[in-house]
């Protein structure tokens, strides 16, 4: 029942994304446009070039964070963590960004950043089993900290990059790390759907296990869980969700970490359910902050990132102030 | 009216032409160059090194956003010239802490350009050249506008990155450049400076000419980028028109070499004859 509704709430913010933006379309002109693939003009543009591919991508995009955020969140013991935690974030903007900044001296255009950014974020996973990995063990504080510090270092690295870059690049920069849907190209919904499906699946999959690794390893062993390996397998997987989605999206921040904490709320904490439906509440919530963005100031932009910190860090608060008042309360 | 104030006391007063100046914008550094004074120039920022292969041996004092103090002092010029940007706004003032002549220029209008041009003029000893280029950019403007006066205006867009997307909006000397050429400036729409537009607006707003100012690895990108989109009527007619950004965005001593090359971006290359029969001051 409570799929049903968060199925329904997607239907409803998609159905938003699509009917809303700055040339104020009449709902029976998108309607049509949608049902007419080949028609052209300005309106067939709008809906099916502009608005229909961006509303897809923040479905993913969102899907992949909140989906990601609560594996890690299971899996780190750890309510804070978020889907950039683990410095695969850091890894993406790094490569991304140095893209950004040196790949036009060398004839590399736009296209080439998520590529890089993606490559980036797999690197940044391999270092990171790498470095926390001891005796074919990973613990969640190894992870943690190996990630926290990577994260330290990508970050230094940029703002070292921003520095040394025109202006024009200092403006990308600066949207890619705030998180932005709007200069990507259509084609890397593909990348993301892909590995969202990958992400999403192993997580289904492993549903149960999650419940059991959120107890603890040595809990989840003793209850039968092979827990190294499907950590591992977890991890992979929800490592290239993330890097498929920062890499296109660069780091649209909140949605990893709030969606997950306000389905619980509702869901309870089985995984089993709890999977599906942050990839549906996350996806949904995504493509409502975007379409604010993108129709708030009329023709001009706001990054979907600035869009999801402004919604997302009150909430937190709220959220962190009522497990507060649970604690207090008899 | 521009901020010129050396010491932060006023008005610039006409002194001896100064033989140590210190350029920290590129557009001023080419309004010292076309005036004959490169030899004055002891340093320069990052960016005019980048544009001038002849600067790359002077030293350089940082960036738009990150000049060094202590570059700047070591050198002691008698000169400093900068634009009050955030940041240079700030290294301004610890200049004049420090005893270093600074003199602030606005770029942000036209006229603001030309005054820049003969302030300079009269700093480096070069005014009456700076008076003859301020001249033939106001010639130039004159014959622009006789020239596109019969014609019909062009709604247009001055596109300066299309990845994501900032045009050129009102309030600035590039919007001032395109309106004398002939254009009606859809991005002012969107307010002053050069905001970001979203693609739905951009569609939305139909424009019949699209000037192409993006990075040259990016142009060749932007014709993929907007062919994609055949409702836009540029589109559908062809008129998306790289333009040399180099030239056409630059606040410097070339207005009336931009205003030519927006002309024929926007009208045709016919409209050179025309603008050259009004520079004769031969009419209809």
């Amino acid at each position: 029942m409570t799929l049903a509704v968060l199925f329904g709430l997607m239907i409803v913010s998609v159905s938003f994304g699509l009917l809303s933006g700055p040339s104020a379309l009449a709902p029976a002109d998108v309607v049509n446009a949608l049902l007419d693939s080949h028609g052209v003009g300005a309106i067939h543009d709008i809906v099916l070039r502009v608005r229909l591919p961006r509303v897809a991508l923040a479905l993913l995009v969102g899907a992949s964070l909140a989906t990601s955020g609560v594996v890690f969140q299971a899996l780190l013991h750890n309510p804070l963590a978020d889907p950039y935690v683990l410095g695969i974030s850091g890894g993406a903007a790094l490569a991304g960004i140095t893209m950004l900044t040196f790949g036009a001296a060398a004839g590399f255009g736009a296209a080439a950043v998520p590529p890089a950014a993606f490559a980036g974020s797999v690197v940044a996973t391999l270092g990171l089993y790498a470095v926390a990995g001891v005796g074919g063990r990973v613990s969640a504080t190894s992870l943690l900290l190996t990630g926290v510090v990577f994260n330290s270092f990508a970050s230094a690295a940029i703002v070292f990059l921003a520095s040394v870059s025109g202006l024009a690049d200092g403006a990308r920069i600066f949207l890619w790390l705030i998180g932005n849907l709007s200069s990507t190209a259509i084609s890397a919904s593909g990348l993301v759907a892909g590995f969202l499906a990958l992400g999403l699946g192993v997580a289904l999959v492993l549903a149960r296990s999650l419940n059991l690794l959120a107890l603890g390893d040595e809990t989840a062993e003793s209850l039968g869980v092979a827990s190294e390996r499907h950590k591992r397998w977890l991890l992979a997987a929800t490592a290239l969700m993330v890097g498929a989605a920062v890499s296109v999206a660069g780091l649209v921040g909140f949605v990893g970490l709030i969606v997950p904490h306000l389905l619980r709320i509702v869901i309870g904490a089985d995984h089993r359910l709890l999977v599906p439906g942050a990839a549906l509440a996350g996806g949904a919530f995504l493509v409502v902050c975007d379409t604010v963005a993108r129709t708030m100031l009329g023709g001009r932009e706001l990054p979907v990132g600035a869009v999801t910190a402004m919604v997302g860090g009150p909430l937190f608060l709220w959220l962190l102030r009522r497990s507060q008042q649970r604690v207090v309360a008899p | 009216m521009i901020a010129c104030c050396l010491f932060g006391a006023g008005p610039a007063v006409a002194g001896p032409p100064v033989e140590r100046v210190i350029s920290l914008n590129p557009s001023l550094t080419e309004i010292v160059v076309a005036l004959g004074a490169t030899e004055s120039l002891v340093a320069v920022d990052s960016a005019s090194q980048r544009q001038r292969a002849e600067f790359a041996t002077l030293p350089s004092v940082g960036g738009l956003f990150d000049p060094s103090l202590e570059a700047v002092v070591s050198l002691r010029p008698d000169l400093v010239l900068l634009v009050p940007s955030v940041e240079q706004r700030d290294f301004y003032d610890r200049l004049v802490e420090l005893g270093v002549p600074t003199v602030r220029f606005d770029n942000l209008r036209f006229e603001e350009v030309l005054d820049n041009i003969q302030v300079l003029g009269g700093l480096v000893g070069r005014e009456a050249k700076a008076a003859r280029r301020v001249a033939a950019i106001q010639a130039v403007r004159g014959a622009v506008e006789q020239a596109v006066s019969e014609k019909p205006r062009v709604r247009c867009l001055v596109v300066l990155q299309h990845d994501p997307i900032f045009v050129v909006g009102g309030e600035s000397f590039l919007d001032e450049q395109v309106r004398t050429a002939g254009c009606d400036n859809l991005g002012r729409e969107l307010g002053a400076g050069y905001p970001r537009a979203s693609l739905e607006w951009v569609i939305a707003a139909a424009p019949e000419v699209i000037l192409e100012a993006s990075p040259i690895v990016q142009g060749k990108e932007a014709q993929g980028f907007w062919q994609r989109l055949p409702a836009i009527p540029a589109v559908a007619s062809g008129r998306v028109q790289p333009i040399d950004a180099q030239v056409v965005t630059m606040p410097g001593p070339a207005l009336d070499q931009a205003l030519r090359l927006l002309a024929r971006a926007l009208h045709g290359p016919a409209i050179d004859a025309e603008i050259e029969v009004q520079l004769r001051g031969v009419g209809p």
